[in-house]
């Protein structure tokens, strides 16, 4: 599956311009664990309703799109967490038979950072929300190509990120993760910088055509922010293995 | 048709319907509400009409323990029903050749709420709970494991639209060649926090929901899960048409004008390439609350008009979140499958007949109601959720496509 990256944009604690990312890339180092961007082009009443989560990946969102395409492209937002942090204080109100906040438990949806994009940036087009544990970045990068499967003129704004989880369900969880959000624009390959994305089953020896099966070490940032370090790096390809599958991206 | 077919080759489902394939289509055209139950434990002080399931839920098998909630138990549930075709499948194209894309709003909430209550009692998390049956991704994954599909897995998770969503992403990865079959539809279960979420947001009816009364006054909630092997095979019955947009609006309510609503419906039968006059029947997002009705009637009237028979199924199973749209396409899916004699027995809307002069008008199919099946027969339906996220699917037989 081949499409082309358009142009892309990062936000984590202290890595906030391109220039920044070039550098981090360049050497790149675990992210800082806390932090959030303040989001100041969003309306102060706006802003007011939005989680960490929700300005992190608003930040990258309007950072990845032109003022006359934030309202028009379509958009996949990805999360592994979501707001699941904010839905521990409502299970706490449910198991105390206390009364829930409604606003709380209407922006406690999986896809509440995507409508309060959509209110911010008054865009009408389709969009959708995903999960998939560890493989959020390989699925939201699939949905977007579902999209243009469907209608490959416009390019896709995909919007990745997370928040560290919260105390009540981090020790769950191998890595509770670090505060960042990516964001990029996907068109149908041949409009701008091209790759292509290949798929095995994880336990597989090979993917693609290189038949070798190269020891994966996870490093430790996220799936999305490695893929952003290699396609600023000079190599031609990248593994990642996923929970359950193995992604080969190679540039075109 | 420049799209490629997409088959919807087989069904599993469970509602408060049940989930043996007769019986669920014979109470589906009675209109039968009876299955409906009234819960006084959920939220304080209240008592709830609910569309709980019933049936006995097949258990969680014990090597994928860490997945065992009710939420994956309703979707084993329907996917039991569809073994063996996805079996067949993972044997015909491989099993890294088939995909799981589903939806839920709920994953297993339900069971975080007895962990975080045993956390209450006792200081620590129930240890029987692991974060794989809370977090959304978990419901794919579950699916994945148990199905023995290892191609791509994730959950889509846009509220009362996820399971129409997932539906349309299968088409399109089945379209791309990225899988050659997907497991994929829904799951959502009854819990303490949409319970309790609704009933803060004072969307809840105080009676078996009314949709489209005068005397409407919220919804009732529900639980389902529904599971399609979806297929690039031509014949049998086909998702034809996707249509989808976002409002711009509000968290949780809908654009009063039905704009969103009216653009997802016209984009489906465009995808379709189909006019609106050869709808035989849409099944309404309809969930009984003042601002849902009123706005999807005005886009219903505008787009379809006020001859094609439509009705709400929610009366029969409730509000079921983010198995809505997949719940709702497998009744599609049935009244197309059970098409007898050149004829569709719909599903009837069901209400208390006091129609509210304020809603631009539409035709609710009546009990006993049926529509013509041509050789091409096409079904329209709705699916709204928070967030402003809207997802209009069209099904249709049509043994040219």
């Amino acid at each position: 599956m081949k499409a082309s990256l358009l142009r892309w944009a990062a936000w984590a604690p202290g890595i906030e311009s391109p220039a920044a990312w070039e550098a981090w890339a360049k050497a790149p180092a675990p992210l800082p664990a806390s932090g959030s961007p303040e989001a100041k082009f969003l309306p102060a009443m706006l802003r007011r309703r939005c989680t960490p989560l929700t300005r992190t990946m608003l930040t990258a969102a309007f950072g990845c799109a032109e003022p006359d395409e934030i309202a028009r492209l379509r958009t996949v937002f990805a999360s592994r967490h979501g707001s699941i942090n904010e839905s521990i204080g409502l299970l706490e109100n449910v198991v105390r038979r206390e009364k829930l906040s409604p606003a709380t438990f209407s922006h406690t949806v999986h896809n509440a950072q995507a409508g309060l994009f959509s209110i911010a940036a008054g865009n009408r087009a389709a969009s959708s929300s995903l999960s998939a544990q560890e493989d959020s970045w390989t699925a939201a990068w699939l949905e977007a190509l579902c999209f243009l499967e469907r209608d490959p003129r416009e390019p896709v704004l995909v919007v990745i990120g997370d928040v560290p989880l919260a105390d009540t369900f981090a020790p769950l969880v191998a890595e509770a993760g670090v505060p960042y959000a990516f964001a990029v624009q996907v068109a149908a390959a041949g409009r701008g910088p091209t790759l292509e994305l290949e798929l095995a089953e994880r336990d597989s020896p090979s993917v693609g055509r290189t038949g070798t099966l190269p020891v994966l070490r996870p490093p430790s940032w996220p799936p999305a922010l490695e893929f952003l370090r290699w396609w600023l790096s000079a190599d031609e390809s990248l593994e990642q293995a996923n929970r359950a599958s193995r992604a080969r991206w190679s540039k075109v | 048709m420049s799209r490629p077919p997409c088959r919807l080759a087989a069904l599993g489902q469970v509602s408060a319907l049940g989930h043996e394939r007769a019986g669920v289509f014979a109470r589906l055209v009675a209109g039968d509400c009876s299955r409906l139950t009234l819960n006084e434990e959920l939220v304080p002080e209240r008592s709830l009409w609910l569309g709980e399931v019933h049936d006995p839920l097949p258990a969680i098998p014990a090597p994928l323990a860490r997945f065992a909630c009710r939420n994956n138990q309703l979707a084993l549930a329907a996917l039991e029903s569809i073994g063996p075709e996805v079996d067949a499948a993972i044997a015909r194209f491989g099993r890294g050749r088939v995909g799981v894309v589903v939806g839920t709003s709920t994953s297993g909430v339900g069971d975080a709420e007895a962990a975080i209550a045993h956390r209450e009692k006792t200081g620590v998390l129930a240890h029987e709970f692991h974060y794989d049956q809370l977090e959304f991704g978990g419901l794919a994954r579950f699916v994945a494991e148990v199905s023995g599909a290892r191609g791509p897995a994730y959950t889509l998770s846009t509220a009362c639209s996820s399971g129409a969503r997932a539906l349309a992403a299968a088409r399109s990865l089945v379209a791309l060649g990225v899988c050659d079959a997907v497991v994929s539809g829904a799951a959502d279960s009854l819990c303490g926090l949409t319970t309790n979420g609704f009933a803060a947001l004072g969307a809840l009816s105080a009676r078996v929901t009314n949709p489209w009364s005068a005397n409407r006054d919220g919804l009732t909630l529900g639980e389902a899960s529904a599971l399609f092997l979806v297929t690039a095979e031509p014949g049998g019955i086909q998702l034809l048409g996707v249509g989808d947009s976002s409002e711009a609006h509000h968290m949780s309510a809908p654009d009063p004008d039905g704009r969103g609503a009216e653009t997802a419906m016209r984009d489906a039968l465009a995808d379709a390439g189909l006019a609106p006059e050869q709808i035989a029947y849409l099944n309404l997002h309809g969930t009984g609350t003042p601002q849902n009705d009123s706005m999807e009637a005005a886009a219903v009237a505008r787009v379809l008009g006020g001859e094609i028979p439509c009705s709400s199924t929610k009366p029969l199973v409730g509000h079921t979140l983010g198995a809505a749209g997949a719940i709702e396409a497998a009744f599609c899916w049935l009244v197309l499958a059970e098409r007898r004699g050149g004829e569709l027995a719909l599903p009837p809307h069901v209400w208390d007949g006091a129609r509210d002069p304020a809603l631009a008008p539409i035709r609710l199919a009546a009990k006993g109601e049926r529509a013509r099946a041509g050789a091409e027969t096409f079904v329209m339906t709705n699916s709204f959720g928070f967030g402003g996220n809207n997802c209009t699917l069209i099904l249709g037989t049509s043994d040219s496509r």
